[in-house]
């Protein structure tokens, strides 16, 4: 415990070395008197034979520490308490790298949750995503069918489990209040798959994917809320949708499949799409594809081996099955995090470089702060090299007040970030999976240290190269003023750099406002405010055809009766939703092989549904009630579908028969009776697609959604739709309940989070940008008033001299723009998955962005420009 | 004008110990006697003695005691401990083993 003693004898130590050093000066100079020199001369002579006292106690001192350490403690010590002597800089600097690190650590935080994370389940980086790829221009990942499903899964030797999955929901009932729950239909060894264990019971078997077997697992939550925890459920039956279902497990708590879908309730088995009352089941529907899968790789198996594989069977299925498998010839086998990261990855990466640049900017700004500073501090540091500083000491000194700096600046960023994500995650709205699982973890906090010292490097090298090169000790002499003359040039460079950057910021983020605005401002073919949309779905046990046509029947009128409401329909799939159904269709007269039979969007609707949505009518006219199952088969098309089938003639009176069954009769030849507006079912794909409306009644699919148009505010309704809909059944529970803006507000929710964050990234770049090109003109002037001073003496004007400082400004200005707008153009493609309807080289918004910089610039040196003419020439001269 | 402040390393570790071998000291008369004792010929800087010493304190070479001097000064004296006794005799026999190769390099080749 020897340094702890001396540790703490330290302080009588250095005493000690003083008193002894003091006292051998004293000797010394008693010495040299007695030899006969004078006191005063003696006194110094005595102090030249000893050395730099102050240096050699030092050294005396460094033996008892670690020095290394000390020193750097010493620093960081002294390098608060220069932050802390000029708050106003320190606070500059924090402020700046609080943004700069806050808005990196937010974005880095999202990257890391969404893309970084590994999936929460063993050996995550073996589960792979097995799609369809549908044979486009563009080659598309499509969902599968069963039996493709079934094939893949038996014709495999790369995977040890494959499994597929599919969206569903239940009404549980007879159990408190009639329940909607969220569901997945899976084939039966995805427990085994993902090697979870469930908490209670077990997985499913594989002979309950047979028709007629009813078993679910439930989630750990339902198990909880629903249930009351209770361990006696397994092997119980429940009631969902009328039928009872087998409970063989519960899934433990925090479980999670689909990893994106956090609202899932229970997990059922494939027997419930076997068992469908469909002529003929979907697990025999090669055309129906619907499904998503997972599979986990054998070990020793590699992801090319599995695309091999797969893309081979996919190509014996195209010539066993041309028809139904031609436009699915090959498939897409990719890790899973990547698919379901999907398309948020590349508007992800995106962001993270422009955080990265706005940090960028900031460090600009600091670097020319500090360098700033350094020329007020020359002497400073003159003084402290000749009292014995080394040249090694200061420039460290310099990196550690640095490092002071952006430490401060990373916890002030860190807290900040956090704020900025609470903001953030909820604007995101399901636009980027995973996005709920955001936080600071041991990585994020990893990335902040690493951007502070990053940082520090970034913007402490200038100074500290020039504190290394320049002669420290020439700014004491007598009179020298601090010219550093490189110090001007290389301020100009970091300005240069900050307004280029700025500029590729602000023309990024003007393409997504435009490409945002011109989406919002679309004509989207009907009029969303007004209407609200729910789901009841009906049981298929309950409610078979006619009972479900009856019911809707009924269920319009009651509401129709409601205050305030006009119309009421259903709808399938909901507009605006970017849901779409797409099936296959042969035209009368225009013979065609199967597989290469022509593909629209469809929807099944009841007659008022266009009259509910605001969606006129063209040509024709809309569906009646007398549309029913045993009048002529009939549909409506939408402009886009007749322009594009049958281009320059009318599309009414035309025959078409779709591949798209409800019963015995199979597919018929329908007549086209009306042709309406384009009612935009994806907001976000440029051209209104081609769809064609079946009515209800002649196609009662499952699940449609209600919307009803009322006078009154929408939401109002809620209540009394819940009522109407109990009044009818008070099995049938109401979910899904919102406004049709809402749903268009939610499919914009990605774009919309895409440009909030560019947006701000922007404002703050030029904010950056302003207060830099500010500064060093400020500065400039400040030290030029000497020379701006005389020139006016010399009877030069102010419109001279605001002139020269203005058009100095501008020099930096157009250098920066000119560089920016290069650097625009080259990134601007990365730009276009993220554009709707707009160019990512659009000229116009390009020159937009380049004026506002060069704007906002001006405005940044007119005002130090103006102090510049405003000099009095006698006083500027007398500071000299 | 500087003086060179170490000939080699450990040279003047070695010429504080030596001299601390006959009596204890303390610094400046220790100073002065290797300036005496070497006949002005090392120059050395008073002041440098002091980091050394107490390098060698931390070593545990030297022990240092207050005192007072005969003429009333307040003193620290430096006595060698058996720890500094040992560590001067293997400096010196590496020392002259040197400067016995270095002579026997320097000097001319017998025929």
């Amino acid at each position: 415990m020897n340094w702890v003693k001396q540790l703490l004898s330290r302080r009588r130590m250095d005493q000690e070395l003083s008193d002894e050093i003091r006292e051998h000066l004293d000797e010394r100079t008693d010495d040299l008197i007695e030899q006969g020199m004078s006191p005063a001369d003696a006194a110094l002579a005595a102090r030249r034979e000893f050395g730099n006292v102050l240096l050699l106690e030092e050294r005396g001192r460094e033996v008892w520490r670690w020095t290394a350490i000390e020193n750097f403690f010493a620093d960081i010590r002294y390098a608060f308490r220069q932050l802390h002597r000029s708050p106003a800089f320190a606070l500059a600097g924090v402020l700046t790298l609080a943004l700069g690190i806050g808005a990196n650590t937010a974005v880095f935080s999202v990257v890391n949750a969404v893309m970084l994370r590994p999936l929460p389940f063993p050996e995550p980086e073996r589960l792979v995503s097995v799609e369809s790829r549908k044979v486009l221009a563009v080659p598309s990942p499509d969902s599968l069918s069963y039996p493709t499903f079934f094939d893949f899964r038996d014709r495999n030797q790369v995977f040890d489990h494959i499994v597929s999955y599919r969206d569903d929901s239940f009404s549980l009932t007879g159990w408190g209040p009639a329940e909607h729950l969220s569901s997945q239909i899976v084939s039966w060894d995805l427990f085994d798959l993902l090697k979870v264990q469930p908490a209670l019971g077990r997985g499913f078997l594989p002979h309950e994917e047979s028709a007629g077997e009813r078993v679910v697992v439930l989630s750990h939550d339902l198990w909880s809320n629903r249930f009351g925890a209770d361990p006696t459920i397994v092997g119980r039956a429940i009631t969902l949708d009328s039928q009872p279902y087998t409970v063989v497990g519960v899934a433990p708590a925090g479980f999670k499949f689909p990893v994106q879908n956090a609202r899932v309730q229970l997990w059922t088995t494939l027997a419930k799409d076997a068992a469908s009352d469909t002529l003929q089941p979907i697990t025999r529907q090669r055309g129906a594809r619907l499904l998503s899968a997972i599979a986990r790789l054998k070990p020793g198996v590699t992801l090319q081996q599995a695309q091999l594989q797969i893309g081979a069977v996919a190509a014996a299925l195209v010539r066993e099955h041309p028809d139904q498998n031609k436009i699915v010839g090959s498939t897409f086998v990719r890790p899973e995090l990547e698919s379901l990261v999907g398309d948020a990855n590349h508007a992800m990466l995106i962001l993270l470089g422009a955080v990265g640049l706005v940090l960028l900017i900031g460090c600009a700004n600091i670097a020319n702060l500090l360098l700033a500073r350094f020329a007020e501090r020359e002497r400073e540091f003159a003084l402290r090299a000749s009292i014995g500083a080394g040249r090694g000491r200061i420039v460290r000194q310099l990196i550690t007040e640095s490092l002071a700096l952006s430490l401060s600046g990373a916890v002030a960023g860190v807290l900040f970030g956090m704020a900025m994500m609470r903001v953030l995650i909820p604007l995101a709205e399901g636009s980027i999976p995973r996005i709920q699982e955001v936080g600071i973890d041991a990585r994020v906090l990893a990335f902040s240290a690493a951007l502070a010292i990053l940082t520090s490097l970034l913007f402490g090298l200038a100074p500290a190269l020039r504190a290394a090169r320049s002669d420290l000790v020439a700014p004491l002499k007598e009179g020298a003023r601090s010219v550093s003359a490189g110090s001007g040039r290389l301020r100009s460079a970091l300005v240069v750099v900050q307004i280029s950057l700025g500029l590729v910021l602000l023309s990024g983020a003007s393409l997504l406002a435009a490409s945002f605005f011109h989406v919002l401002q679309r004509d989207l073919g009907l009029q969303p405010e007004r209407i609200l949309a729910f789901s009841a779905n009906l049981p298929d046990k309950d409610y078979p055809r006619e009972r479900a046509l009856q019911l809707y029947s009924q269920l319009f009128e009651r509401l129709k009766s409601l205050p305030g409401v006009s119309s009421a329909a259903t709808a399938m799939p909901l507009p605006l939703t970017g849901d779409s159904m797409t099936i296959s269709f042969k035209i009368e007269g225009r013979p065609t092989a199967p597989s290469e039979r022509h593909f629209s969007s469809m929807a099944v609707v009841t007659p008022e549904f266009f009259k509910t949505l605001g969606t006129p009518l063209l040509e024709g006219r809309y569906f009646t009630g007398r549309d029913n199952g045993a009048a002529p088969p009939v549909l409506i098309v939408n402009r886009a579908f007749a322009e594009k089938f049958f281009p320059g003639e009318s599309a009414v009176g035309k025959r078409i028969e779709p591949g798209a069954t409800s019963d015995a009769r199979g597919t018929r030849m329908r007549e086209i009776v009306g042709v309406v507006g384009n009612a935009i079912q994806s907001p976000l794909k440029p051209q209104p697609s081609p769809i064609y409306y079946f009515p209800y009644e002649q196609l009662p699919w499952c699940c449609p959604a209600v919307i009803v148009r009322t006078a009154n505010s929408p939401l109002a309704l809620e209540g009394s739709i819940r009522g109407v809909v109990e009044s009818i059944d008070k099995q049938l529970p109401v979910h899904e309940v919102r406004t049709l803006d809402r749903v268009f507000s939610m499919s914009m929710a990605g774009p919309r989070f895409q440009l909030l964050l560019l947006g701000s990234f922007a404002a703050i770049a030029l904010l950056l940008m302003v207060v830099g090109l500010y500064g060093v003109i400020a500065y400039t002037v400040a030290r030029r008033t000497g020379e701006l001073g005389i020139r006016m003496a010399l009877g030069a004007s102010r419109q001279t001299l605001l002139g020269m400082v203005l058009g100095g400004a501008m020099r930096l200005v157009v250098i920066g723009v000119a560089i920016g707008l290069a650097g625009s153009l080259a990134v601007g493609h990365l730009l276009s998955r993220l554009l709707y309807g707009v160019e990512p080289r659009d000229p116009g918004l390009l020159l937009v962005a380049c004026g506002s910089v060069a704007l906002a610039a001006a405005l940044a040196a007119w005002i130090p420009a103006r102090r510049a003419a405003s000099i009095d020439p006698l006083q500027a001269l007398r500071c000299e | 004008m500087k003086t060179r402040k170490d000939l080699f390393p450990g040279a003047l570790e070695m010429m504080i110990l030596q001299t601390l071998k006959t009596q204890p000291l303390h610094g400046y008369a220790l100073v002065q006697i290797i300036k005496r004792s070497s006949n002005d010929l090392l120059q050395i800087e008073e002041g440098s003695l002091y980091p050394a010493l107490q390098r060698m304190l931390k070593d545990g070479w030297v022990d240092a005691s207050w005192g007072t001097s005969p003429t009333g000064r307040r003193i620290r004296i430096y006595e060698l401990t058996p720890a500094g006794a040992a560590h001067l005799e293997r400096e010196v026999t590496s020392f002259e083993q040197m400067l016995e190769g270095i002579r026997l390099v320097l000097s001319p080749v017998k025929p």
